[in-house]
């Protein structure tokens, strides 16, 4: 079978000078030289050059991203998911939230979301000695409520919580630099005033994470704001889309945690009124795992609602002066790490299998 | 068509090629298509010379005739049957997935679609000793919960790490790579592949939608493009190596809140059978319930619209109470 010049991704002018030139297949390429071939079809030199490498690397062994479900298996097991420091949350997720993978957290105002997103910011800093990750944080405020005072604070009671478990002297030489300033040091925030700065941030981004390799966890802070007005719609869920294809690929590549916020909006269906997550239900599809935060009367629970490998689950939670916590006080995160009990979740079956 | 070069077929020379290309005559269908006197007196070749390369030339590029008697020998011969390992799903897809054919599984967010992905992965590496092949343009593909579902078929570990051995994954996040590595799969890939475990009997892309969606609705409609030349590979390949397809689908909603099968007209075509998934709810939409029903939508072997049900923890309880439903797998293996 034959493959079409146009499945090549060469950019569609190119495409049309070689398609006018007569070049419908890969094969009608394969034994030119580049000069034959701008002069055939019109390109400059670049542009010849790069089709026939477009047109060779098929065939070639592309096995780009092949592994087989057992090599899967095991670099999920290495990856670290960045705790939460609700215990009740992480046992749900198997162990927090999940590095190399996108979680949506949906929610109504107030109700926690840029709470969880400033929580992880400092969590994912928590040294691996004490069973964290370790690692730096690229945060993108669309909405402006990324408040510094407030990252001190869970910073401030973060430190507090791991200077209580120290043991050892590898543990006490990372207390000596993981403090509040460190903390703020490692977060690089970036604030977005519409979707178009979204998208060029975006863009830029898997160049940033090349350079910062220390890069754990992004956070967008919403995903909803930059796109509440937009006349045409199709337009708005196609760029969405292509938001989201970028920001899975970035999560793969570079095994870092996404997390993004999203509203709710109300939505009509048969006569009755209901509250859904904004941005159209296509967009659903997009987040590898969905949580909402909602209230329950006075309670706060959080659902995951959509994740490939978790039953849905519902856990009450609160937000104190330290931060995201669970609703019971006596069920905060004891050990080191915390480690899944929970028997509905993925993650506590795996010892049992290797 | 193919451009027209030098050794294409015997007789075209350097030489007659130049002159054609003078005469505008560049590829096989232009030379076909045109007059076949006046272009000898232009390019100073014999008539002769001319007809009879053109006449390879048709020969090259036609389609041959099948008997339909053969086409039914072959039918029979090489169509195999997949069971799905869910006996919901395999009574809506009579039997289950056929090799040779494109299946599709539709649904909104969450409805269940990667779950029965990884359910038929597993069934067909666990069971079947086949190896598949899993396109995950999405990131949702969870091996950890490929590994829970083995382990609800067998507790013997080196089991469950050779099935894991034979489900191959390719994570593409773009068109281009998907249509790159299918092409490459279809010239060779697919073989080698085969080569290191079972054979491959199944390609799974989980999901279609997701690599096209980002190019749809623009004023290009390169993403059309795209999307038939993806349905083409697709449909070569199960064919050509007799492998069962199965496709994952966005839906779309009318305003009423009816659902169907999202990528519009053209793709309906490609699928050979098309289901439907939707989440059982709860009467007062607090939460939804493991339930899923999944609707035939399309098929050419069953009434449209018949409905079953089925719970999606299916997957993670022991296998031993369902009995009866191995026979097909038997049958077929
Ligand atoms: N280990 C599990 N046990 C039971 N149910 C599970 C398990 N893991 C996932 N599920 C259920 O499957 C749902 C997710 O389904 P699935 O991943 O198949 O959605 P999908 O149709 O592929 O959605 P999308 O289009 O967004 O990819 C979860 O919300 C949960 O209800
Ligand atoms: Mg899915």
């Amino acid at each position: 079978m034959q493959r079409a010049v146009s499945s090549l991704a060469l950019s569609p002018s190119v495409k049309v000078k070689l398609a006018s030139a007569g070049f419908q297949f890969t094969a009608d390429l394969r034994h030119l030289k580049p000069l034959q071939l701008s002069k055939e079809a019109g390109l400059s030199q670049q542009e010849a050059l790069e089709v026939l490498q477009a047109a060779r690397s098929e065939g070639a062994g592309h096995r780009e991203g092949a592994l087989t479900a057992l090599e899967l298996l095991q670099q999920e097991e290495e990856m670290r998911s960045i705790i939460t420091f609700s215990s009740q949350l992480d046992a749900a997720l198997g162990g927090g939230l999940p590095v190399g993978k996108t979680t949506e957290i949906c929610g109504a105002p107030g109700v926690g979301k840029t709470q969880l997103c400033l929580q992880l910011a400092v969590d994912v800093q928590v040294p691996p000695c004490f069973g964290g990750v370790g690692g730096q944080v690229i945060y993108i405020d669309t909405e402006g409520s990324f408040l510094v005072q407030r990252v001190v604070d869970l910073a401030t009671a973060v430190i507090r919580h791991c200077s209580l478990l120290v043991e050892d002297n590898d543990q006490r030489d990372a207390m000596t630099s993981f403090t509040v300033e460190t903390i703020l040091s490692n977060i690089f925030l970036v604030r977005c005033h519409d979707y178009v700065e979204l998208l060029a941030e975006l863009h830029l981004l898997q160049y940033f994470l090349l350079d910062h390799p220390k890069a754990c966890l992004l956070v967008v802070d919403s995903v909803a704001f930059p796109f509440r007005h937009f006349d045409d719609l199709l337009q708005r869920t196609r760029l969405l889309h292509s938001v989201a294809q970028q920001l899975i690929t970035m999560a793969t590549r570079h095994s870092i945690a996404v997390a993004l916020t999203n509203q709710m909006t109300t939505r009509l269906r048969g006569g009755q009124s209901q509250l859904v997550p904004a941005l159209g239900e296509s967009w659903g599809h997009t987040p590898t795992i969905r949580l909402l935060l909602h209230w329950a009367g006075p309670r706060r629970l959080a659902a995951i609602f959509k994740s490939p490998g978790h039953m849905d689950t519902t856990i009450q939670y609160q937000i104190t002066s330290d931060g995201f916590r669970d609703a019971d006080e006596s069920e905060q995160p004891q050990s080191k790490r915390p480690r899944t009990h929970n028997d509905q979740s993925a993650g506590s079956q795996r010892e049992a299998g290797c | 068509m193919a451009v027209l070069r030098e050794g294409l077929c015997p007789g075209l020379n350097e030489d007659l090629v130049h002159d054609l290309r003078a005469a505008d005559i560049k590829t096989v269908e232009d030379l076909v298509s045109s007059d076949l006197e006046e272009l000898a007196q232009k390019c100073s070749v014999s008539y002769k010379a001319l007809f009879a390369i053109r006449r390879v030339l048709l020969a090259q590029h036609t389609a041959f005739p099948v008997s339909g008697a053969d086409l039914y020998e072959e039918l029979l011969s090489s169509t195999a049957i997949l069971s799905t390992g869910n006996p919901s799903l395999d009574k809506l897809l009579d039997s289950g997935l056929y090799t040779g054919e494109i299946t599709e599984l539709s649904g909104g967010p969450g409805s269940g679609k990667s779950q029965v992905c990884f359910g038929v992965a597993v069934h067909i590496s666990y069971q079947l000793k086949q190896s598949v092949i899993y396109m995950d343009t999405t990131g949702g593909l969870t091996a950890s919960r490929l590994l829970q579902m083995l382990q609800a078929e067998t507790s013997n570990t080196e089991e469950q790490m050779e099935a894991l051995q034979r489900i191959h994954i390719f994570r593409l996040f773009d068109v281009y790579s998907v249509l790159d590595c299918l092409y490459n799969l279809r010239s060779g890939g697919l073989q080698q592949t085969s080569v290191a475990g079972g054979s491959v009997k199944a390609v799974i892309v989980d999901s279609v939608s997701a690599v096209i969606s980002p190019l749809l609705g623009g004023k290009q409609n390169e993403g059309m493009s795209l999307m038939i030349q993806v349905a083409g590979v697709l449909k070569a390949m199960a064919k050509d190596f007799n492998v069962a397809v199965l496709v994952t689908n966005h839906v779309t909603r009318s305003g009423s809140g009816e659902v169907q099968p999202g990528l519009g007209v053209s793709w309906s075509h490609i699928p050979r059978t098309r289901i439907l998934l939707e989440r059982v709810e709860y009467a007062v939409s607090v939460g939804r319930s493991s339930l899923c029903s999944a609707t035939l939508f399309k098929s050419s072997r069953q009434a449209c619209h018949i409905k079953e049900e089925f719970d999606l923890q299916c997957w993670s309880r022991s296998k031993e109470r369902s009995s009866g439903k191995r026979k097909l797998d038997e049958t077929n293996s």
